[in-house]
This record gives C-alpha cells, structure tokens and sequence, in this order.
C-alpha cells in the first residue's frame, strides 16, 4: 500500500515515497516517482485516488512556477503549504474533488529553517516535524515520536528514516519494496540513495 | 497628472532598518475637525488625509484626488487581505504594488473612463527584499526608490534628497532627512502637526515582525522639537514655542 | 428511449460515419471563431472561445443514464453490457515494442464475439490497445488519432507517443466518474525510440517497459515476466507475446479465440500475425520465427515426464 515519510533535522526536510503504482492486486509499475520538485527548495510527495494525485500535483506545480515567473522570487514553503491546502479545501466542495495526500517540505531561504506540512484531501494542514501518509503511517509515527532528533544531521536523520522503512517492510502486510528519497536544504533539493 | 502636481507633497526614504514616509497635508484650518485624530485609543493615528496603513507590513502615502484615493486605498486593503486569505502571510510589498498598478493600468486602456488620478507611494517590508519603497503614478507605472517624493515641488524635493541621501542612512538620520526636506519643500513656512503627516516602518526589536508607526498630531509636534526643527515665531505658536 | 437512441444514432453504421460525425463535432467547436485568428487567437489563448465547454450526453444526469443501461448486476436484463474480458500487454525491448492482445469480445457472461480487433491503429507509428469499454477505447482513440494527425498537420512533425498518451490521459480525466472504461496502452516509435504509455479511465498514465491490462493480465504477466529481458531478438520477443496472450487465454474465461500480435519498429508498426487459442495449445504457432515446434499447452509440452520416482530395485 502506498507509504510516505517526511523528516525534519538541523536545516533540512527528508521527504520519501514508495514508488510502487498499483491497479487492484496488480503493480503497475515499480519505480514511479511520487515526489514533486516545486521549486528550488520545496519538495511535495503525494499519494492517493490514481489519475487525481498526478494531475493535482502538476496543477500545483504550475502555479507555484507561475508564481516564480511572476514575481521572480518562489512562494515560501509556508505560503506554498496555505495555497496547495487550500486549492484542495475549494475542490473538496467542487462537483469532483480532488482525493490527494501530501507532505510538502520546504526550506525557507529568508528565515533559514525547514518546514514540513501535512495536508489531507480534506484540507487540513498541520505543521509538524515529522510526518507519514498511508499505512506505513500506523507504524512510523510513534517510531518517530520516539526517535526523531530536531537537531539530527542529515546522516542520522537518513537513519531515523531508514529505521521507518524497515519497521514497516517488516510489519506491514503489503509492505512497498522500493523508496525514492529526495532532501532539501539550504543548497536546494537533491534525490538521495538510502 | 494636474492634479498631483497641485497635491500636498508626499516624501519618503529607506534606511537600513526601517522605511520613513511624510506628506504634507493641503486640507487645513481653524474651523476643520480634527478631534477624531486625536482619539489615542481608537484608529491608526494620524489625520487620515493623505498616510495610511495598508496592510501590518505596508503603509502608503498618497497625492492627487482624495476621492480616488479613498477608492484605491480600499482596493489596495482588500487585495493584502485577499493574499493573507490565500498565502497565510502578508502580501509582498511589491506585490501589492503591482495589484493596484495593474487596476490603474486597466483605466487608461478602455475609452469612456477616468484613470485614477493618484500616485501612491508605498513603504513596506516582507521577507524578500527586506525593506522597500516604492511609488506608483495614475498610468499603472511604477518603480522602487531608496528616496523619493510625489505631489508639488516633488522636484526641488527629490533633488534635495539625492545630495544628502547616504546608502547606510538609518531610521534615526531618515527622520531628520525628511523632516529637513519637508520644511524645505513646504509652500508655508512654518511646519507642524497641522500640515504634516509622519509615519515609519521598522522591525519589533522582540518579535522581529514589522511595526507601522502613524504619528498623531502630538507626537508629531513633539517629533519637530526634538529634531530642533519648531515652528518658526507666529501666530498659533505660541503654546509650543511655551512648552520649550 | 427509443427517441434518445435516435438522437444519438446515424443513419449509416460504419465505423467512417462515426469518424465524420466526429470530425464534425469538431468544426463545429471550432467554428465560434474566425479562421484567421487561427492560432494566435488574439493573446487570448483558449480564452478567446469563451468558457471550455464540454460534450457529455443530453440527459440530465448522465452517470445515472450510463449506469442505469449498463448495470447487469443491478439489472440482468438490462439491454447495453459492456466488453470487460480482456487480455492485452505491450512490452519494449532493444528491437522496438511488441504488442499482443486477445480477440474475445464477452458481454455478461456471453462471448459476443471471438473476432474483435483490439489493436486500434492510431497512425503508421502509433498503436493503441483496448481494454474495458470496447465503445470507449475504440472511439476516444479513434478521435485521438484524428488529433495526432492535426498535430503532425499543425507542427509538421509526428507527434510523440508521450504527447498523445497525455493528450488522452487528459480528456479521459476530464470525464472521470461519469462512467468511462478504458485500459489501454499508447505504444510506438518516436524521436526518443521505442515507447509504451499506460492511460485508464481514472486518469492513471504511466511510462514503462512492460504492461498488461485486462482480466487475464495476470496470467500474462506470469509468463512475460519470466520470460522477459531488454535484449530479446525480434523472434524471442514475439514469441513471448504470443504465449503470454495464449496462457491468459487458456486460464481466463473472459479472454481467448485468437491472439492478435504486432510488432513496432523504428520505420513504424508491422501486423506480426494472427494465431488461433486453441491452436497454439495443441500445435504451436506454426511455421513461425521464434516457434518452438510444439503446443503450448501442459499436457503437449510435459508428455512423455513422469514425476513418478520409484526405488530403483523396483524399477529393475
């Protein structure tokens, strides 16, 4: 079943998503990436009803480009969080609301901190310094609340995630083979091996 | 475009820490009612004619028809709370310059109406570009300024500005800055809270949040004696000149 | 009904009228606006047509209308079943992209045909399965096709296989919960080579190497898994499509009659050929590249092994 993590850690965000499509008991595919780069530094994974996730993540992904075009300068992640939370907020009243979770991670280049955002498909956001969506979540939350380090580097805090991955390969049923992880930090987002 | 260059001259300058913007009222006289101004618990300070809080991080002072000022300002205040609905922050100064520039544009291009006739300028802070001001006219034009001025004899004022203008001012030298070129540029020769607005945007020292500051009448006057720069000996000054 | 199976029927019932009607719809769209404000369209964009209408059936709810004619669970006796048996899969490999469907065509639990094309020949160079909705494959990639040739009139260029898979996504995106049924795969050659495109009705579009879609995909996936590498030669490759389609013939009794396989290479797609179910069990494909001489079926291919593993005192 469809998973994702996101960490926090001394001025950076780990976000990680299963990349696994599945179509009833069938996978799909194995290696899709479901980890959107928004802009220089904000990262958004998603997950959810197939056909609704891609498409919102790409009307999101335009209009925070646009944003960019217009005003030369990105959102910053916690305006970028507002605008997506609610874009899905006016849809879930819509004649066909869009049905997507997602982790937006994001390093404020002003304030020079990491921010990590939990949005439902209903519209609610949280900021938090960690998060999961899906299954995997039942198990990675209270691994987290006992082991996440706000001020780990980013070596521990790819432990801490890896930690997650492995509780939940180990537990869950239906456990997602292969992650992607991407980090943003000061120096923009890259993907990472683990 | 007339009708700005007959308005109350609007000045304002960016230092390092904070944003200085005065205007110098037309509007005044012995018989008009200022007792709302001198509310201190209610309202944002000031007369109200020609500075006003656009938004917690923009204040705009404006020159021209008072009318479509009052239209503009209300435009202008909805569009930053428009984007605070949306962004969850305060609207980027720029920004907002370009949402009311863009409705100002709108009127020189469609026959059978009037453009606005207003300039505007704006002193604000976001986290972008930290400081900022900037200064619109009626064609939808409009452009940052470490210094600059709109209204009548904005240019004796904006070539005062240019020789005395240092790029490491601080808000301390700016009010002096201003003040001094405000009484330069000023018709009347004597200058005080009764033809002057005042206002400075600088960080909350605890919060580091931005704080507009509208001066009222009093403050104003107090501002002048302590900036030496009193009204000269005449009629009506006597209170003060007393208080010294 | 009868009056509403008259608005939308034709007079001819030729899958050409259908392509007029079609075409016509289009102009017609089209028509709201000069022709010499053709592409530019003033800087207006799309906007210049007004409000992006949109075409669904002239009934008040047409998701209740789809459902209420289509549903034989709710309704046995309803009178339109739709074609959900299907077995297709496309794969790529270094010689380009194989693709091989069944041609069982089941309504409910009635074959309704054994002979149905579910290959749908886009363009010389672009091939489109079909799976689910016979109606809706065949006619959203009919139009789709009339699309890729305006591009390729438009931009003097083919259009790409990721382009039109999107152009698809899209619009079957747009009539999503009103009851669309389509699993289909975008398969063909363009700049970037050989590629396949996964698009179903609830929006999904994926790229890979390898898809099968329908109710027996999981028995072709079974055999085209093992059987598959990126360095197949074109008759191996061929040969694994066709017994992949075979194998979810025999075991799906949705899917079978005959396999239908064809093969896209760089100078576009190549009709491979047509192959009997129960032939292949028995006897094999035949005289073919890639056939292994025999049938495909259990029984041919283990007669004569025995499991039996007595003592060898006994055996003497």
């Amino acid at each position: 079943m469809e998973t994702s993590f996101a960490i926090t850690g001394k001025g950076y965000v780990i976000v990680a998503a299963d990349t696994t499509a599945a179509r009833s008991i069938v996978k799909m595919k194995i290696d899709e990436d479901k980890i959107k780069v928004l802009g220089p530094h904000l990262l958004m994974a998603y997950s959810g009803e197939p056909g609704d996730t891609v498409q919102f993540a790409e009307y999101v992904e335009r209009n925070i480009r646009l944003y960019q075009i217009r005003n030369t300068y990105s959102l910053r992640p916690s305006a970028a969080a507002s605008w997506v939370r609610r874009s899905l907020a006016e849809s879930l009243r819509s004649r066909h609301p869009y049905s997507v979770n997602l982790l937006l991670g994001g390093y404020d280049t002003s304030s020079h901190d990491p921010h990590l955002y939990w949005i439902d498909y209903l519209g609610t956001i949280s900021e938090v310094p960690f998060a999961a969506h899906g299954y995997g979540s039942y198990f990675a939350l209270s691994l987290l609340d006992r082991y996440h380090n706000p001020e780990a580097s980013l070596e521990e805090g790819l432990e801490t995630l890896k930690r997650c991955i492995d509780e939940v390969s180990k537990r869950l049923v239906v456990s997602p083979g292969k992650y992607k992880v991407k980090v943003v930090d000061k120096d923009g987002v890259r993907e990472v091996e683990i | 475009m007339e009708a700005i260059s007959h308005a109350g001259t609007v000045l304002g300058v960016l230092a390092s820490d904070g944003v200085v913007l005065a205007a110098e009222k037309k509007v005044t006289g012995k018989l008009l009612d200022l007792s709302v101004t001198k509310d201190e618990g209610k309202g944002y300070g000031g007369s109200g004619e020609k500075v006003f809080l656009l938004n917690s991080n923009v204040i705009g002072g404006v020159a021209g028809l008072t009318a479509d000022a009052n239209s503009l300002l209300n435009y202008a205040r909805s569009a930053a709370q428009r984007h605070l609905l949306t962004y969850n922050e305060d609207i980027p100064v720029e920004l907002l310059a370009q949402r009311l520039c863009d409705l100002k544009q709108g009127y020189t291009q469609y026959g059978g109406l009037r453009p606005f006739g207003v300039s505007i300028l704006y002193a604000g802070y976001d986290p972008h570009y930290k400081f900022q001001l900037y200064h619109s006219d009626p064609s939808g034009n409009y452009s940052g300024w470490k210094a600059t001025c709109i209204g009548a004899n904005s240019g004796t004022a904006q070539s005062l500005l240019k020789q005395e203008y240092k790029d490491d001012i601080t808000v301390k030298d700016a009010v002096g800055l201003v003040l001094r070129t405000m009484s330069k540029t000023m018709d009347s020769t004597s200058l005080g809270s009764e033809k002057l607005e005042f206002a400075i945007l600088t960080l909350d020292p605890e919060t580091k949040q931005p704080k507009a500051k509208i001066y009222r009448p009093h403050e104003i006057d107090a501002l002048l004696v302590s900036e030496g720069l009193t009204k000269k000996e005449g009629e009506g000054d006597k209170d003060v000149e007393m208080g010294k | 009904m009868n009056s509403l199976v008259q608005r939308f029927s034709t007079s001819s019932s030729t899958p050409l009228a259908a392509l007029h009607k079609a075409a016509k719809v289009v102009t017609e769209e089209d028509d709201d606006f000069s022709d010499a404000a053709w592409g530019s369209e003033a800087g207006f964009g799309n906007i210049a047509k007004g409000v992006p209408s949109f075409a669904v059936p002239a009934v008040a709810d047409p998701t209740a209308f789809l459902r209420l004619h289509t549903d034989d669970h709710a309704d046995p006796s309803c009178r339109i079943k739709i074609q959900h048996g299907t077995t297709t899969l496309a794969f790529r490999f270094k010689g380009g992209v194989i693709v091989a469907v069944d041609s069982r065509a089941t309504a409910g639990s009635y074959i309704a045909s054994g002979t149905v094309k579910k290959v749908i020949e886009i363009n010389p160079y672009l091939l489109g399965t079909m799976a689910g909705g016979a109606a809706d494959c065949q006619y959203w990639e009919t139009y789709l096709g009339m699309h890729c040739r305006l591009h390729e009139l438009r931009n003097k260029e083919r259009i790409s296989v990721s382009a039109a898979s999107k152009f698809l996504s899209n619009l079957v995106y747009s009539y999503k919960g009103m009851g669309l049924s389509m699993g289909t795969m975008i398969c063909g050659w363009d700049k970037t080579g050989p590629s396949i495109f996964y698009v179903d009705s609830d929006g999904t579009r994926l790229k890979g190497d390898l898809f099968s879609v329908g109710s027996g995909s999981t028995f072709a996936y079974g055999v085209l898994d093992q059987g598959y590498h990126w360095d197949l030669t074109d008759e191996e490759a061929q040969e694994l499509g066709r017994r992949s389609i075979y194998a979810a013939g025999h075991r799906d009794a949705f899917s079978g009659n005959t396999v239908n396989l064809y093969h896209v290479k760089e100078h576009g797609w190549e009709f491979i050929g047509n192959y009997d179910v129960n032939k292949l069990h028995y006897d094999g494909p035949g005289n073919v590249a890639g056939s292994p001489g025999h049938g495909y079926g259990y029984d041919i291919r283990v007669e004569g092994l025995s499991s039996a593993n007595p003592p060898v005192a006994a055996a003497a």
